[in-house]
């Protein structure tokens, strides 16, 4: 059942990188039209990272409500997660703007709430290092989780609109205005879907991974 | 509780003397750098209001986080967690961090403005921010300094920890500082700050107990 869940992802996959190339029309808005291609890989990967959040606190919540280890870790390994993704649409997103804007970084309001959110993962890990006790690391981890959740709707939303109303920037925006030929939007949300099963997929991997590694490094447990 | 802080406080003098003493310090290291004649007054108005910003975080971060590992230090925590409910001592303990804040705001802001020559074109506005930047870094740091309380390798962490909560805050009350010196009122910023802090204040009331209570 699993070979033919992961061999389904496989499959989907491939389906999506043809459809990348082959299937979706360029934009032709854009100052070098093929690179708009990247979208359909960049776009996930940012929706994956911040679904690493979402899942996180829903573990983490019910660590604080339940105590079972099983949640403690599975938020961990979802932020872990969440940072891999995050770290790949930084990098992916520096590409596109070198090409597109003519610099790697400048300091767009996007760039600036990922780079805000791979600073609140690497704090929770460092959080997490920094206690012995498994239930207190494991309680202390889920409040900073949760408290992750209500600063990120700003990072996310709020702050980038202000500070963007204060200092206009007509190149930010060309790609907010693109109109979206439907053929991009199919594999666009197919690529979505892909990446987020992708991410369960590890998730999973990652959790079994790690829960062996518990039970060896501690077998008087 | 508030009151239980500042007679605690009162005894050593420990968190007020750093503060003061390590905001004064990257105050005249700022301003004998950057002084009245180091940056063109078109730039001051840019560069300016986030070094004020950067010094007071600084100086929160140097002070604030005494307020809980103290507690676990001198081991009386745990009568703590006996005496007084968790609200009441999250709100004493958030009412301590704002009167020390505000003190510490009180102090530099005024003496940064002098030695920088910097022109504040609406002071209300400037005080406004100053007061909610201020309650926002409050109720930030009692929270993270709650949860590092209970971690080995205190101080660092706290850096760490509070930086990525207290971001979004800092760029609204740097953009406001900007637009009360500009004399720009700053549109929807100030109200999105209020919210903020509002966020902050419930968020820290529902979290605390969960990290207080072992």
């Amino acid at each position: 059942m699993k070979t033919f869940f992961a061999s389904l992802l496989w499959l989907w996959m491939s389906f999506v990188i043809v459809g990348a190339f082959f299937y979706a029309p360029v934009a032709e808005k854009f100052q070098v039209p093929g690179s708009s291609r990247i979208v359909f890989f960049h776009v996930p990967m940012a929706w994956c990272s911040f679904l690493g959040f979402i899942a996180a606190a829903v573990w983490s919540t019910m660590y604080l409500f339940r105590g079972n280890p099983r949640h403690d870790l599975a938020a961990a390994v979802a932020i872990k997660l969440g940072m891999v993704f995050g770290v790949l649409a930084t990098v992916t997103g520096a590409m596109w703007a070198r090409i597109e804007w003519g610099a790697w970084w400048n300091w767009d309001p996007r760039q600036t709430s990922i780079l805000a959110s791979l600073l609140f993962y690497a704090a929770y890990l460092a959080l997490r290092q920094s206690v012995k006790d498994p239930r207190l690391k494991g309680r202390l981890a889920a409040v900073y989780a949760l408290l992750g959740l209500v600063v990120t709707p700003y990072l996310f939303w709020v702050v980038p609109r202000i500070t963007y109303s204060l200092h206009p920037d007509p190149v930010v925006n060309t790609s907010g205005k693109v109109e979206m030929d439907p053929r991009i939007q199919h594999v666009l949300y197919a690529s979505g879907l892909g990446f987020a099963a992708l991410f369960f997929w590890m998730h999973n991997l990652q959790r079994r991974i790690e829960s062996l590694a518990e039970r060896y490094a501690a077998p008087w447990e | 509780m508030f009151v239980k802080e500042w007679r605690c406080e009162f005894r050593t003098r420990y968190a007020l003397n750093t503060l003061a003493l390590f905001a004064f310090t990257t105050l005249v290291v700022v301003s004998f750098s950057l002084g009245p004649m180091g940056v063109a007054r078109s730039q001051g108005s840019t560069v300016l209001p986030v070094l004020l910003w950067i010094i007071l975080l600084f100086s929160v971060a140097a002070g604030l986080p005494r307020t809980f590992v103290q507690e676990e230090e001198t081991q009386t925590a745990m009568a703590l967690r006996l005496s007084a409910t968790p609200s009441a001592i999250f709100c004493g303990k958030l009412l301590y961090s704002l009167t020390l804040v505000l003190a510490l705001e009180v102090l530099v802001t005024p003496a940064y403005l002098i030695m920088t020559s910097l022109e504040v074109a609406s002071p209300w506005l400037l005080a406004g921010v100053l007061a909610a930047g201020g309650y926002g870094l409050a109720v930030g740091s009692t929270l993270v300094a709650a949860i590092i309380a209970q971690a080995s390798s205190k101080g660092t962490l706290f850096s760490v920890l509070s930086f990525p909560v207290l971001l979004p805050l800092l760029v609204l009350t740097v953009e406001l500082t900007r637009g009360a010196t500009a004399g720009d009122p700053g549109g929807v910023a100030l109200p999105v700050l209020l919210l903020y802090d509002g966020t902050l204040t419930v968020a820290g009331l529902m979290l605390f107990p969960t990290v207080w209570n072992p």
